[in-house]
């Protein structure tokens, strides 16, 4: 999505930040070429109302911990992913909430406000249902792998580094998520091969 | 399809948001970014100097060495005392500093104006600001409406004045001739009364007249006319005030210091002579500076006195905007008024060490130049509270005049009669 935008840069994320500890001003640049993109994922989890708090208080939490960045990592983007994560994670109950919602009504209160026709929102069919409710699920370590990969794009490296675990546990996490949506979806496909047992 | 797609898509049609839909997390990132460049010591920015108040001290000799341009001259001195002027390299046994004719006039402006008092140069790395020292108990001066920072949008802003610098109507002074500039200017100025210093906003206009060539100590002149003064927010007026306003100051011959090298020079002949390419100008506008933060205000204060305090040609004034829009630090803020109550656009650049932020105004539709304005942003280090307006300009005229009014010798005094100068009939007031 803003692959773009990073790509082409004149300087990366490192240089930007390690400038920015004395010229506070540079840190805008980090702004305009992530918040785009950690705005979308954050409200794909929690909806735009709140979404708008949490990317404001991402970038702020960023932005005063500037100092503490590692500047052997030339993309921020595991950094704010993470710093998002944990802030997501403060309206877990508006999250889970949503998605209740979404499994029980088939209305998604998160993407209502983008969506013109009602007919499209009436489609939200058993499959957005059932995943809703896989996510809903799943315990939150595990949800926020598999959407930081899911929606962020993140690997599993980038993944491991947003949550500060080893990359080991991210690898098993996205598994057994999987397995559990897998499940939830009542083997919606079947030429998957599955890697767990989907009976848990 | 396996489910992660199905995950992949869920949600899918939450767009990617645009700027539009990012303004309020940008606004308080950027407000925070702002409040920690104003409370950000930068390390070699240490000496900036704070007078005292009710004292207006040369920057330049007690702000650190060589790169302070601020050259008020002492408040001792008498305000106009012609021919004591000293030109450039005579100071004897002083260190060449880069000049101060900003400061200069700044600093007979100020004791032309009896003001000498809660007023002080502040000389940061060169960049000389006028900023007001308040008693611990003082008020707001007047507190700015809040603004909308937006520091991408500067370049732009820039670029669009540059881009509105037209030749037509530039005006071209022989050596010889004078430039004749009027402005309006609103700053906290103090007086005594029944023993007890008073303060009050004082209103007056401004008019400088100042050689095509040469420093302003070579036969400039300027002249102050009061004009109604505005009671301290909080406090009454002081009868002194009143009874200033309407005063006008006879001209009186520039005085002070003037010992800028070259590259620090603002009179139109050497002005017309820099590069009009923005290449060439950001070369000289870093003349010396190697481009730390503490230079990047450095080179903020050398554009401003080509912009404020001199007439510049349209090209090179062009070349400068653009070269002003890459200055790392310096930003937009929107929806400022310049002292006439002239809604514009300003570029600005905070100063950390003395907590204030600079802003050049221009107008929104022709980014003419408009005038400047000082905003504390940080209390405990300017002085006064956030958001106090500590002084506003606004540029009213810029004219070529064939000669510069007589000065009269001895003190001024109020009263004297409307000063006349030649306005080239052909020369149009400064459309930048």
């Amino acid at each position: 999505m803003s692959d773009t935008s990073r790509i082409g840069a004149e300087a990366d994320d490192a240089s930007v930040i390690e400038r920015s500890r004395y010229e506070p001003e540079a840190f805008a640049a980090v702004f305009h070429r992530h918040a785009p993109e950690i705005k979308r994922y954050v409200t794909r989890r929690l909806g735009a109302d709140v979404a708008e708090d949490v990317v404001a208080d991402t970038f702020l939490v960023a932005f005063r911990g500037r100092e503490g960045y590692d500047p052997s990592r030339p993309s921020a983007r595991p950094w704010l992913y993470g710093i998002a994560t944990n802030l997501i994670r403060r309206h877990m109950r508006v999250e889970l909430q949503r998605l209740r919602v979404l499994e029980r009504t088939g209305v998604d209160p998160v993407t209502e406000p983008f969506t013109e026709r009602s007919d499209e929102r009436v489609s939200a069919g058993a499959v957005r249902r059932n995943l809703a409710a896989a996510l809903a699920g799943l315990p939150a370590g595990h949800r926020d792998v598999l959407l930081l990969v899911a929606w962020g794009g993140l690997t599993y490296p980038e993944a491991a580094q947003a949550l500060g675990v080893p990359v080991g546990t991210v690898r098993s996490r996205v598994s057994r998520a999987r397995g559990k949506v897998r499940e939830h979806l009542g083997g919606v496909d079947p030429t998957s091969v599955s890697e767990e047992s989907v009976h848990g | 399809m396996d489910e992660m797609t199905q995950v992949n898509r869920l949600r899918s049609e939450v767009p990617l948001p645009g700027p539009a839909e990012l303004r309020a997390e940008e606004s308080r990132l950027f407000a925070e970014i702002a409040a920690s460049v104003a409370s950000t010591a930068t390390p070699s920015a240490g000496t900036a100097t704070r007078a005292p108040a009710r004292t207006v001290r040369d920057a330049s000799a007690t702000a650190r060495g060589a790169s302070a341009p601020g050259a008020a001259p002492a408040s001792g001195s008498p305000a106009a005392r012609p021919g004591t002027t000293r030109r450039l390299g005579e100071r004897p046994g002083g260190p060449r500093r880069p000049g101060g004719l900003r400061a200069a006039l700044l600093g007979n402006l100020r004791r032309s104006l009896a003001v000498g008092t809660g007023a002080a140069v502040v000389a940061l790395a060169g960049a000389v600001y006028v900023t007001a020292v308040h008693p611990p108990s003082a008020g707001p001066a007047r507190v700015a409406p809040s603004v909308r920072m937006a520091p991408v949008a500067v370049t732009e802003v820039l670029r669009r004045a540059a881009e509105t610098v037209s030749t037509e109507g530039d005006l071209r002074p022989r050596p010889g001739q004078f430039l004749f500039l009027e402005s309006q200017v609103m700053c906290p100025a103090e007086v005594e009364e029944d023993g007890r210093t008073r303060r009050y906003l004082d209103h007056s206009v401004h008019r400088v007249w100042l050689p095509a060539e040469g420093s302003p100590l070579d036969g400039g002149v300027m002249s102050v006319r009061h004009l109604s003064p505005e009671p301290y927010p909080g406090e009454s007026l002081p009868a002194e005030a009143l009874r200033r306003a309407g005063s006008r100051s006879e001209p009186a011959r520039v005085t002070g210091r003037d010992d800028r090298p070259d590259h620090l020079r603002t009179d139109y002949a050497y002005l017309s002579r820099l590069p009009a390419d923005p290449a060439g100008m950001r070369e000289h506008l870093f003349t010396g500076l190697t481009g730390g933060a503490i230079d990047h205000y450095e080179a903020w204060g050398r554009a401003g006195a080509m912009i404020t305090q001199a007439y510049m040609p349209a090209a090179q004034r062009a070349a400068l905007f653009r070269v002003i829009g890459t200055i790392p630090g310096v930003r937009t803020v929107e929806g400022v008024e310049d002292a006439t109550g002239r809604r514009g656009v300003a570029a600005a650049m905070s100063n950390p060490e003395s907590g204030i932020r600079h802003e050049y105004i221009f107008d929104p539709v022709t980014y003419r130049y408009l005038g400047e304005r000082v905003v504390v942003v940080d209390a405990a280090r300017a002085g006064a509270p956030a958001g106090s307006v500590l002084t506003s300009t606004a540029l009213l005229k810029v004219e070529v005049a064939d000669r510069a009014p007589e000065t009269a010798p001895g003190t001024a005094s109020d009263g004297v009669p409307e000063v006349s100068h030649d306005v080239s009939e052909d020369a149009p007031a400064m459309r930048p």
